[in-house]
């Protein structure tokens, strides 16, 4: 199954993320980063499977990320 | 002659302590994601605010904490977050210019610096902000009569801060300019969705470009291609002019810049500060100052707008023309980012064992380095040339394409 990983430490909250998939980001009023909803902490990274409806549009997001620290891998 | 406070960049521990070893009577510095250099130097983090204020109280000078980029809602929490810490570790001042991070200043009783971002260009504009602030970083793009009317008029209007003192004018007296007005530049953002008023700027400005006509195809030439992209701000040759304008306090821009950088620029601006106030400014200074911040990394230089010229002074290459000349060698194929080992394979020439390199990268910016051995398609060896696969421990992500240059000596 396709999964997103969030490399969130260098998120630089830029929002663009939750602006093209807000069914998957949100931003972190604590902290002003963005937040994979429903993603597991992994070794400092937080991981998230998706259905393959929605792998384009997260690579979308992924290319979008300005510091690139989202991953969509299949 | 007032003797003019000099403010120097940093963005490390290692600069940090560069800038104190050569003389800074301050310092500025990011922290998080709320940093102007936020992409391209490593982040200093809420936990090291504690640790820069009691170094820079121990060596008695003062430090400022920049919280200047664009604030949306969602950065609320995490800019109060660390105005509150900076008042509590004894941070001396924020420097911001956003309207919501003036306001966690007031209710936090924070001492607060207006940011060239918010482009204060008029004594009326400093008024403004003097019932808030004590100190106005100025636009860059003010010629130093313009400046020294502001500060003429702090004077004879006896315009007083929020402290109760005199208000303080900054300017910057060298390192980058950009072309956009006092860094409000969204052409980062535009092409790559990376704004640079969130600190993620990916410096395309500095590339060269060329105009090609659509219909036809044909390129036309251009003198420069590198048409967006300003030489370097330097003042040490009209220090003198610069301290009789009556400013408070000299910046050095750079916290993206190593350590090396940061001190050989706060080395030769604290001495000429010093030599203009003891009566010993000379051009055989200037001149040994220049051949020392020329070693440095630096897009070549010109005094900027102080004099009243155009922007024209364009740099003539992406990186830095420091007395040395860079050869592209290799482009970055792989990173390792666990054991932090960077793959690159050699498309042109040849590198040997302790030849100087320099690594451009598009997140990293330049690192110099010296190989003490050269491992080869795995296995150590004397020379690499075309087609061969390098890989040597390299601290900062790579990204694939990123350049690896040869220096040798520039004669020009």
């Amino acid at each position: 199954m396709a999964k997103i990983i969030h490399y969130r430490d260098k998120c630089i909250g830029c929002n663009i993320c939750y602006e093209l998939q807000p069914e998957y980001w949100r931003l972190s009023r604590k902290d002003g980063k963005a937040t994979l909803i429903g993603g597991k902490l992994k070794r400092d990274n937080y991981v998230l499977p998706i259905p393959d409806h929605d792998i384009v549009k997260s690579q979308e997001v992924a290319e979008h990320c300005p510091v690139k620290v989202i991953k969509v891998f299949l | 002659m007032k003797k003019p406070e000099l403010l120097a960049p940093v963005g490390s521990f290692e600069s940090l302590h560069a800038a104190i070893r050569a003389g800074a009577d301050a310092i500025y510095f990011g922290v998080e994601q709320l940093n102007m250099r936020t992409k391209s130097v490593p982040t200093i983090t809420i936990d090291d605010l504690e640790e820069i204020a009691n170094v820079c109280k121990s060596h008695n000078i003062k430090a400022f904490l920049t919280l200047n980029t664009v604030m949306y809602d969602h950065d609320m929490q995490l800019g109060r977050k660390i105005v509150r810490k900076c008042k509590e570790v004894g941070i001396d001042a924020i420097i911001a210019s956003d309207f919501a991070v003036f306001e966690m200043c007031r209710s936090e009783d924070m001492p607060l610096h207006i940011s060239t971002q918010a482009n204060v260009s008029n004594i009326e504009s400093v008024s403004f902000f003097s019932s808030m602030a004590d100190v106005i970083v100025l636009a860059r793009e003010l010629t130093v009569k313009q400046v020294a009317h502001i500060t003429s008029e702090i004077k004879r209007r006896n315009l007083r801060g929020k402290s109760g003192e005199l208000m303080k004018i900054e300017t910057f007296v060298h390192g980058a300019l950009c072309m956009a007005v006092s860094g409000k530049c969204y052409m980062s953002l535009h092409e790559k969705n990376a704004s640079a008023n969130r600190g993620a700027c990916v410096q395309n400005c500095r590339r060269p470009y060329k105009v090609t006509d659509l219909e036809t195809g044909n390129e036309m030439v251009i003198d420069n291609e590198y048409i967006m992209s300003p030489k370097d701000l330097c003042t040490i040759h009209i220090m003198d002019e610069l301290i009789r304008a009556d400013i408070d306090v000299f910046k050095i821009e750079g916290r993206s810049k190593s350590a090396e950088y940061v001190y050989t620029t706060t080395k030769c601006y604290r001495e000429a500060i010093d030599a203009v106030i003891d009566g010993t400014y000379s051009e055989e200074k200037v001149d040994g100052w220049m051949d020392e911040l020329s070693k440095v990394y630096n897009r070549g230089f010109w005094e900027g707008y102080y004099l009243g010229r155009k922007l024209g002074e364009w740099s003539s290459i992406p990186g830095s023309i420091a007395k040395e000349k860079k050869v592209f060698i290799a482009r970055c194929t792989k990173y390792y980012p666990k054991i932090k080992i960077a793959e690159f394979l050699i498309e042109t020439g040849q590198i040997t064992p302790k030849d100087s390199l320099l690594v451009l990268g598009r997140n990293t910016g330049s690192d110099s380095i010296t190989l003490e051995t050269l491992v080869v398609n795995g296995h150590p060896n004397d020379v690499a040339t075309k087609g061969d696969k390098i890989t040597f421990p390299f601290e900062l992500p790579l990204k694939e394409g990123d350049k690896l240059y040869k220096l040798i000596e520039n004669h020009g």
